[in-house]
């Protein structure tokens, strides 16, 4: 006597069996059995208890949106600052331009500064799964960085001609940002492996 | 697993407003449910807390998108889902592994009570399957929502839970209890 097969007992469990194996299984009481010990099967699975995570992630997620939000904050500044720049670039620097010495050094980190800030955003790493030790790490840069903005800021509201302080803060902001793109990258290959 | 799960508008208002602290206790009372959907599906504890991240992140991203139709649980479990099955598919692409066939069955994994027969039949299926199962039969995943989040037809689902049990049921009698 042929009996059902499994696919047979899931399509009539799901209403979309054949005549053939209704009939059956009305009349094959090892056929009833199977699908019996099959809805059984399905109760125990929905019965197992619910695992709980080892470790708590939510360090790691928070560190993750507060680093985004910073991020998000820090490329407007960016671009603030970059604006301001121009403008005092053209109204105050201009006439030193060839003259100052920390012309061409504090050009030269505003263009790093703002590659690195292209390489970060096209790596996107909020889609990015890192460890905890990363987050953090990421979480610290993320506070320099917005600490030498906030310096930054200060300096562009009264325009002078580059001095080796503005040049120091650019160059600080490149190494911070360096940093960032390296704890990013390094996460991720390691991630990877 | 049945989820009564029920969360305050105003909580799912201020998580959408960005309010890390409604973030957070979004996050508590949904953690336990993803992680275990993840594990339930993945077959290391390592990938079922990666995607429990990978949920949340998403979860944070969009939650503006959310727009309160059908329960926020059932909204979660579809990124979670989502994220669960890409972390297959990418570690077959890595392992030259097809999506289907690829089924390696494991071993019973160390450290599991030996008296959890189910779940140590579980174990031994292969993630595919497990996914298979654990969507359809538990999270009530219909096999055209499941061949869509695959990227699969119904007919692999079905023929994947098809043979998903047939196997439950062989390792369950071969486990000596009853099936």
């Amino acid at each position: 006597m042929m009996h059902c097969t499994m696919e047979e007992l899931l399509a009539l469990r799901a209403n979309e069996g054949s005549v053939w194996g209704r009939q059956h299984l009305a009349d094959c009481p090892v056929c009833r059995a199977e699908m019996e010990a099959l809805y059984q099967r399905v109760a125990q699975l929905k019965a197992l208890p619910p695992i709980g995570p080892a470790r708590d992630r939510w360090p790691v997620i928070r560190e993750r949106v507060v680093g985004a939000r910073a991020r998000g904050r820090r490329m407007w500044a960016a671009r603030g600052l970059a604006a301001a720049a121009l403008i005092a670039g053209v109204a105050v620097f201009r006439p030193f331009s060839g003259t100052s010495a920390y012309a061409e050094d504090l050009e030269r980190a505003k263009q790093q500064s703002a590659s690195l800030e292209t390489e970060l955003q096209e790596y996107d790493p909020d889609s990015r799964v890192v460890s905890g030790r990363a987050a953090s790490l990421a979480a610290d840069l993320e506070e320099r960085i917005a600490a030498v903005d906030g310096w930054l800021a200060q300096l562009s509201g009264a325009p002078a001609a580059p001095d080796p302080q503005l040049v120091k803060l650019w160059q600080d902001r490149v190494n911070l940002m360096q940093q960032l793109v390296d704890v990013h990258v390094t996460s991720a290959s390691y991630v990877a492996l | 697993m049945t989820i009564s799960l029920a969360v305050p508008d105003i909580l799912i208002a201020r998580a959408k407003s960005g309010d890390v602290e409604a973030l957070e206790e979004l996050y508590r009372a949904f953690e336990t449910p993803v992680y275990n959907l993840a594990r339930r599906i993945l077959r290391h504890p390592e990938d079922a807390e990666d995607v429990l991240q990978e949920t949340f992140l998403e979860v944070v991203r969009s939650i503006r998108a959310y727009r309160g139709e059908g329960h926020l649980w059932g909204w979660i479990r579809r990124i979670a889902s989502s994220k669960a099955l890409m972390r297959i598919r990418r570690d077959q692409v890595r392992s030259e592994e097809a999506f289907d066939e690829g089924a390696v069955e494991g071993t019973p994994p160390i450290g599991v009570p030996a008296h959890i027969d189910l779940e140590r039949a579980m174990a031994r299926l292969s993630e595919t399957s497990r996914a298979v199962v654990w969507l359809h039969d538990v999270e009530g995943y219909t096999h055209e929502e499941i061949a869509e989040m695959m990227g699969k037809t119904v007919s692999f689902s079905k023929s994947q839970l098809a043979r998903a049990h047939t196997r439950l049921r062989r390792y369950l009698e071969g486990e000596g209890i009853a099936r």
